[in-house]
Parts: C-alpha cells; structure tokens; sequence
C-alpha cells in the first residue's frame, strides 16, 4: 500500500475518533432538551434515552420509564408532545 | 514500520480518552452564584440588625435564659447587658420580645464590661440596605439573556415562550372580561409556576441568570397585574 494512502487513513481514523464525543455531546444535549420539554408539558418520562428525527423539528423520544413521545413544532410554531404506543 | 512512528500513533492512542474528556464542559460558573443567591437572603438580617446583638447573647446563654429561674443569674447578665448598654431606651420591642428583659434589668452593673461588640453591625446593615435597592427591571435585557443562555435547549426555549404567551393571553381575557373567568390569584400561581420552571432549568447551568430572574419576579408580577402597564406590554 502506498505510504501517502496509509498516512490518510490513520488520520481518517484518528479524526473519526475524535468526532465520536463530539457527536455524542450533541446527542446528549438533545436529549435533555426534549426530556425538559416533554417535563414542562406535565407528562410522565424521568428522562429520555433515546431519540429519533423524524423530521425537521419533529424527534421520537423514548423515555427512561418507557413512554414514548413524538416532540414536534406544529405549523404555529408550538411545541406539540404527542404519546406514542 | 519506524521506532519514531510508533511514537507517534501511540502519543495519539494516548491522547484520545483526553480528547474524549475534553468534549465535556464544565462550566466554571458555579462559584459566583453562591455569592448572588446569598444577596436576597441578606435583606432579612438587614431590617433585623440589632436582633444578632441580641440573639447572641441569647444563643449563647440558652442555659442561663434557661437557667435563669434556676438561680444563675451572675452569669447570663454580662453579655444582655452589654447589648442594652449601647442603647438602652431605643430597643425595647426586641428585648420585650426576648425573655431577657429580666436579665436585662439585672445587669446594670456589668455594662461597661463589653461595650464594643455592638458597635460593628450598623456598616454592614447600613451596606446591605444599599444593596438591596432594587435594580430597576431591564426586561429586555433579560429576555436577551434568557435567549442567549445555553443552559435551555432550542426546543425548551419555544415550549417556555408557548406557555409565556398562553399566560399572557390569559391575563389579557382577565383584564378584558372575557372567556372563562380566571381569578388573579390564580393567575399569580401560573405565573409563580412558570417561573419555577424556568428557574429549574437554569439554576444548574446558569445561575446568575437565575438569580436575576429571581431578584426580578415581583418587578414583572407588577407588570402584569397592573392593567395599564400590562397594556403598554402588549403594546
């Protein structure tokens, strides 16, 4: 293998590696956002684990307790938590 | 492969749980809200300046309050009569309130014993007071600051202005006399309630913001429940 091509992908590897917890970072963020949205709207979550974009502005939540959300902004620009089974 | 590239890769293998480490913020703001969130407590010694001369000697003599009736008189009147040496005619609702006033009237004699004490509270009472002036509400700036904190996601930031803007409209049926007929007291519980959410939010990440917004929560409230200057808001 050419050494310039080895250079490259160790450094693809060291970049991916270091874009990892930024990534996560951000994920995380997300997460406790729509877990305080999901919170102010009086509805039952403790926190979410994980979520899904559906669209823009439109995520699937799944909490800690088990409950599913989608969290989305509707055509008004309010913030609209809708349960999910 | 070279020793000196070996080196190398492995510095980076090494530096990669520090890189992973160095994602995560750590906001140094924690220990100038401490400070802040101390200020609105302070008024409450503030108008009571002269109760810490009195209560000391009265947490420190909780035995000889006590034991005044058992018979140790001698020793329970120096430090009350100190307090009462300084102003002898200008504290009697405190001490009135206090079962001192039996060791007070005990304790002419050792007067002269420790007059100094008392003379140091009225500077920090006389700062306090000045502190706590309330700063006049600057409600834009704070709408810009609650904008522009980090410490509430874009999402939240909107469910909250949703609710700000629900409350308003409520208010504004109030005051107009339509809809449903909901009382101001109920009002001041929304309004109290969504601040609270507000202030959960940022209490954590950004306290001194939650500070001010603590600090102007009475200013606003007279805002709201002022019909015309709540005209002028929606305005």
């Amino acid at each position: 293998m050419n050494k310039l091509t080895l250079v490259v992908a160790r450094s693809v590897i060291v970049a991916a590696l270091f874009a990892v917890p930024l990534f996560a970072d951000d994920d995380e963020a997300l997460k406790k956002d729509l877990t305080a949205v999901i919170a102010l709207q009086g509805l039952p979550c403790g926190q979410v684990v994980a979520v899904t974009e559906l669209a823009k502005d439109d995520y699937a939540a799944t909490c800690k307790d088990g409950n599913k959300y989608r969290v989305y902004m509707n055509a008004e620009g309010r913030v609209v938590v809708e349960k999910r089974k | 492969m070279k020793p000196w590239s070996i080196a190398v890769y492995s510095a980076v293998l090494l530096m990669l749980p520090l890189a992973g480490c160095a994602s995560h913020k750590t906001e140094p703001q924690v220990a100038q809200p401490k400070t802040v969130a101390t200020q609105p407590k302070t008024p409450e010694p503030v108008t009571e300046p002269q109760e810490p001369a009195a209560s000391k000697p009265t947490a420190s003599s909780p035995a000889p309050g006590e034991a005044a009736p058992a018979g140790t008189p001698a020793t329970a009147p120096v430090p009350s009569g100190a307090t009462q040496a300084t102003k002898p005619a200008t504290t009697p609702a405190p001490n009135g309130a206090n079962p001192s006033p039996k060791a007070a009237t005990k304790t002419a004699p050792p007067v002269a014993k420790a007059p100094t004490p008392p003379v140091t509270p009225p500077k920090p009472a006389a700062a306090a007071v000045a502190s706590t002036v309330p700063a006049p509400l600057d409600l834009t700036a704070l709408k810009e600051k609650l904008k522009a904190t980090k410490a509430i996601g874009v999402f939240t930031k909107i469910s909250l202005k949703n609710q700000v803007d629900d409350l308003m409209k409520q208010l504004s049926d109030h005051y107009q006399g339509k809809g449903k007929t909901t009382t101001m007291p109920e009002l001041r519980r929304a309004y109290d309630l969504l601040l609270m959410k507000v202030l959960s939010l940022l209490q954590d990440s950004d306290q001194k913001l939650a500070s001010e917004v603590v600090s102007s929560r009475e200013a606003i409230w007279g805002l709201l429940s002022d019909p015309k200057k709540f005209a002028t808001l929606q305005g």
